[in-house]
């Protein structure tokens, strides 16, 4: 145990962990909504590329001041309703540094005022009498300095309500947008819930599957063993990304399915190992006394054979789990995988169907990819470790 | 029955007989189980049930399953397909187009990799703790823990938009050039995805060599070898990699129906024109006849390597040959 608290594996899987169960809570916002324009970079480069934003206009506050000293970001939305005391005029006012006036919102002596602007509308354009092939932006934004949104009149009786403000910068969070304006960092979060669960469930299955098997077909020989060996090389010898990729087509693309199709196809490798320890434990001296004692097959391999090959069985567990965890990222990265459901291998897939290589938006794609490779190592790692401890044999790196 | 299972040759045929019979029947039922027969997704509902018993009949669905399983097998190894939902074409002609694009980029990259890897792993196994054994250590578990996908993405990333020397899509430029610059411009498109496979590739060779190596280069007709003064160079290829050749070339036919699933990968990072690409539209499409036959397509190629695999190393191994050979 102590072999396994020394690894920095091991504590990065734990790290992993943590990550994935309560990363994603700290964001406010569902995983799906746009916070900024799609393919934002990452806050901490391009200094000169402007931020996201947000702010809201209150009864109290009524108007919103800001310094903006970048260029002009690619997309503003304001939307919102205000409740008014009694019917009359309203209108929202945009106030630039160069002293220009511009009402970008109007309400004809209604009892609330209801504001709902996206930057790319036509009806915006032409209300600030712009072509639809003009960029308003570049009308709001002229240069640098103070901005001011304000409610007028002054005196506008206002009873209740908030008006919100977004400028959707080309900047946003740890790691970017992707191309739906989604933050990439908190996908990045909930990918790791996917990878953890398949990797392990599928894992842990095919396991259950294969130590059974392989305890049978040891333990009973004969026929039962020929049979079962048979099989086991007949589905180690079906091509295995085309025979997923066929069934994950056909019988549905679920987090579950996806789970037991993986281990369907991934349990022969520890059939093998059990079948081979069981062949050389089951002609031991205390295993003949037991027979000789008059226990039960059954009873023989659950509480003495099952036990003696817990050790290789556990390193085989870590060992499993990387090749499942890329096989169901190759599954989800070639489409085959709910879309609703965020995995590294879907962010891989967007990222390749939606254009990064013409932007150029590395962010969509490393750090799923890192994400990954990093905790197929980790669970490499501790598969050598977990083997290392259960035969001491293998100690000293391959130096043998 | 055990007597005939105790011939070695026999033993592995009926094998390869048996995951061929069960690739039959797993594509034949897989394909029968999806919601809804085959027909139903190209008839509309407004049909009228004469129409539908029509097509059904044309399709061959009314007739008993055995009878369906008889025609179908003989459908496959006539290699007549049937028609392709999506295109229309016979999926023979489809696949005809695209399985030299797919030989030419799995074999080459194949065998560059399984050269480059061989000669790295014995040049490690040969001077332990030197730059070249970090370097295979390092490949090895990129090969074995990064998506080759990812691998890939990042190749075009830094070949197709920081530097962009290489096209990132297609196995020819649109219109395809002329004459002899045909095959420069197919030549050219085929490098990243071939460089990226030997990448990926080359490092779990090298380790495999380099530890089939180590335990060569420690016996003793390997110390007798450098005590009669051979030139090392001769001790190292001529007597302690020839006698480690016959498991490499066992390796080397088993590895190859692995590359397969590189192959879909790849053509799809890639969108090249072959199998792998051509396997997953149809089964995102939902063109039935068109994944059933590539699908059919990819597991023959397996099944004859492994066969293959199982003869080459008869023919390297004498125990073998004997049928000496048990579990």
């Amino acid at each position: 145990m102590k072999r396994l608290l020394r690894r920095f594996s091991f504590w990065l899987l734990i790290g992993f962990i943590l990550a994935g169960i309560w990363g994603p809570s700290l964001f406010d916002m569902n995983a799906e909504t746009q916070v900024a324009s799609p393919f934002s970079k990452p806050l901490w480069i391009g200094k000169d590329s402007p931020p996201a934003m947000t702010f809201t206009l209150t009864p109290k506050t009524r108007a919103a001041q800001f310094q903006w000293v970048y260029p002009a970001p690619p997309n503003i939305a304001i939307w919102g309703t205000v409740e008014l005391n009694k019917p009359s005029s309203a209108s929202l006012v945009w106030e630039t540094p160069d002293g220009d006036r511009i009402e970008i919102a109007r309400n004809e002596d209604l009892p609330s005022f209801n504001v709902d602007i996206d930057g790319r509308d036509m009806s915006f354009k032409t209300s600030l009498g712009l072509s639809p092939f003009d960029n308003p932006m570049e009308k709001l934004f002229p240069s640098k300095g103070k901005y001011t949104l304000r409610m007028s009149p002054d005196d506008l009786d206002i009873r209740s309500g908030a008006i919100h403000v977004r400028i959707e910068g080309a900047r946003w969070g740890l790691l970017g947008t992707d191309q739906r304006g989604r933050d990439v960092f908190h996908l990045f979060l909930l990918g790791i819930r996917v990878s953890l669960l398949v990797g392990i469930c599928a894992t842990i299955l095919a396991t259950l599957l294969g130590v059974s098997v392989g305890l049978v077909a040891g333990y009973a020989g004969g026929m039962v063993d020929t049979i079962l060996m048979r099989l086991v090389d007949i589905l180690l010898a079906i091509p295995g990304l085309p025979i997923l990729m066929v069934l994950a087509g056909i019988w549905g693309k679920g987090l579950w399915q996806l789970i037991v199709i993986l281990s369907i196809f991934s349990w022969m490798g520890t059939a093998r190992t059990i079948r081979s320890l069981t062949l050389s434990l089951r002609e031991s001296a205390f295993v003949e006394g037991l027979r000789a004692l008059g226990a039960r097959p059954s009873y023989i391999m659950y509480r003495h054979l099952l036990p003696e090959s817990l050790p290789i069985l556990l390193a085989n567990i870590a060992l499993g789990v990387p090749s499942a965890i890329l096989a169901e990222a190759g599954l989800s990265f070639l489409g085959l995988s709910d879309p609703r459901i965020i995995s590294w291998g879907r962010m891989l897939n967007e990222a390749h169907g939606f254009g990064a290589f013409t932007t150029g938006a590395w962010w969509l794609i490393l750090p799923p990819g890192v994400g990954i490779s990093l905790i197929c190592l980790v669970f490499l790692d501790l598969g050598r470790t977990l083997e290392e401890m259960a035969d001491p044999r293998l100690r000293g790196g391959g130096k043998r | 029955m055990t007597r005939i299972f105790r011939n070695y040759w026999t033993r592995r045929i009926a094998g390869s007989i048996a995951v061929l019979l069960m690739v039959l029947v797993l594509n034949f039922f897989l394909f029968r189980i999806m919601p809804g027969d085959p027909v139903s997704t190209i008839i509309d509902p407004h049909f009228s049930p004469q129409a539908k018993m029509h097509l059904r009949s044309q399709f061959g669905l009314d007739l008993p399953l055995y009878r369906q399983f008889y025609l179908y097998v003989k459908s496959l190894v006539t290699f007549n397909f049937g028609h392709s939902f999506l295109s229309q074409k016979p999926v023979w002609e489809e696949l005809k187009t695209r399985i030299p694009n797919t030989v030419f980029l799995l074999g080459t990259a194949f065998l560059l990799s399984a050269a480059l890897g061989t000669w790295l792993g014995v040049k490690a196994a040969h001077k332990r703790g030197g730059v070249l054994e970090k370097v295979v250590l390092v490949a090895g578990s990129i090969s074995f823990s990064f998506p080759s996908f990812f691998v890939q993405l990042v190749l075009l990333l830094v070949f197709g938009w920081a530097i962009p020397i290489f096209p990132i899509r297609g196995s020819l430029s649109v219109p395809p050039p002329e004459g002899i610059m045909a095959l420069w411009d197919f030549l050219w498109h085929m490098t990243l995805p071939i460089s990226s496979l030997v990448l990926l590739g080359f490092g779990s060779w090298a380790i495999y060599v380099r530890n089939l190596m180590i335990k060569t280069l420690s016996e003793d007709y390997i110390l007798l070898a450098r005590a009669k003064g051979l030139p090392e160079n001769k001790v190292l290829w001529g007597h302690a990699f020839r006698a480690s050749l016959p498991p490499i070339v066992t390796m080397f036919l088993l590895a190859l129906p692995g590359i397969l699933s590189g192959a879909v990968i790849t053509e799809t990072v890639f969108s090249l024109h072959g199998v792998g690409k051509f396997l997953l539209d149809s089964i995102l499409g939902h063109d039935y006849p068109a994944a059933g036959a590539a699908f059919y397509l990819l597991a023959i190629i397996t099944i004859i390597c492994n066969l293959a695999a199982d003869f080459a190393y008869g023919l390297v191994d004498p125990r073998i040959r004997l049928g000496r050979k048990m579990e």
